[in-house]
């Protein structure tokens, strides 16, 4: 018998079973007890492990991020694209060593992520406080290189991390 | 309706082939891996977008936004990964000559 942390487990199989519902897409009642049966397991099974302690302040604070980095995404998609067609193909990719004040996992996740999901910026490999960035041209990197981006997922997480 | 969503799928299969032709004409994997790139922020971004206008409103549109959501998470998973192998395998990044 694992030890069950009850905690949140009524949460899981509630978000388990929204996906079940979402997928199926039937409401036959064989069907959502299947589903509700199968969902409360799942939770059950996964309550053991991982310590899953969900912290909803920065999630609504993600979430809020979210529409500004899809902007940066939109911008730096149209430059990439500018130039993919200009003939010359005016490009000097470099490869950036970007030290980061992030100390929460979870922050540096978010940065790499959102350095890799922006066309034009990769990240090629992290440890604990630096990024190794690859970069199409200067124009792309702007954001990486002015500490931009960090500023805005350290206001996600909030600890004043990013103070030298 | 249906105009909204094919302006959409165009624009979305227009982004597809720029980074087609991304993949053609870049010089090595890093700079390839930044086209390759373009496919999921905007290409597949307004193709499921078009795809959910086309579909109305029904359940079907909330399986396209589990798609997205997915497909932001994973995407840059695999880029990293792909990008990565080739540094550690020891790979120079294509420079311009004459920098």
């Amino acid at each position: 018998m694992r030890p069950v942390s009850s905690q949140f487990l009524l949460l899981k199989a509630t978000a388990l079973f929204v996906l079940w519902i979402m997928l199926s897409g039937s409401f036959n009642w064989i069907h959502l007890l299947l589903g509700a049966t199968a969902s409360l397991l799942i939770a059950w099974i996964n309550s053991g492990h991982s310590p899953f302690v969900p912290n909803f302040r920065i999630w609504g604070k993600t979430i809020l991020f979210l529409p500004w980095l899809f902007s940066r995404i939109v911008h730096s998609t149209l430059h990439v694209t500018k130039l993919i067609l200009n003939p010359k193909l005016p490009i000097s990719p470099k490869l950036l060593h970007v030290k980061t004040n992030l100390r929460n996992r979870a922050a540096v996740v978010l940065l790499g992520n959102s350095i890799t999901l922006t066309p034009g910026t990769i990240t090629a490999e992290v440890d604990d406080s630096t990024l190794i960035v690859h970069t199409l041209d200067d124009v792309s990197s702007e954001d990486v290189r002015s500490g931009r981006l960090e500023g805005k997922i350290a206001s996600v997480f909030g600890n004043g991390d990013t103070s030298p | 309706m249906d105009v909204l969503a094919v302006i959409f799928i165009l624009a979305g299969l227009f982004f597809l082939v720029v980074a087609a032709i991304g993949v053609i004409r870049l010089p090595d994997v890093f700079t390839r891996s930044h086209a390759v790139s373009i496919t999921d922020s905007l290409g597949a971004f307004l193709m499921l977008i078009g795809i959910a206008i086309h579909e109305g409103f029904s359940l079907n549109v909330l399986k396209i936004l589990a798609v997205l959501a997915l497909l932001y998470l994973q995407n840059p998973v695999i880029a990293h990964a792909t990008v990565r192998a080739a540094l550690r395998a020891g790979l120079k990044p294509w420079q311009r000559e004459s920098t």
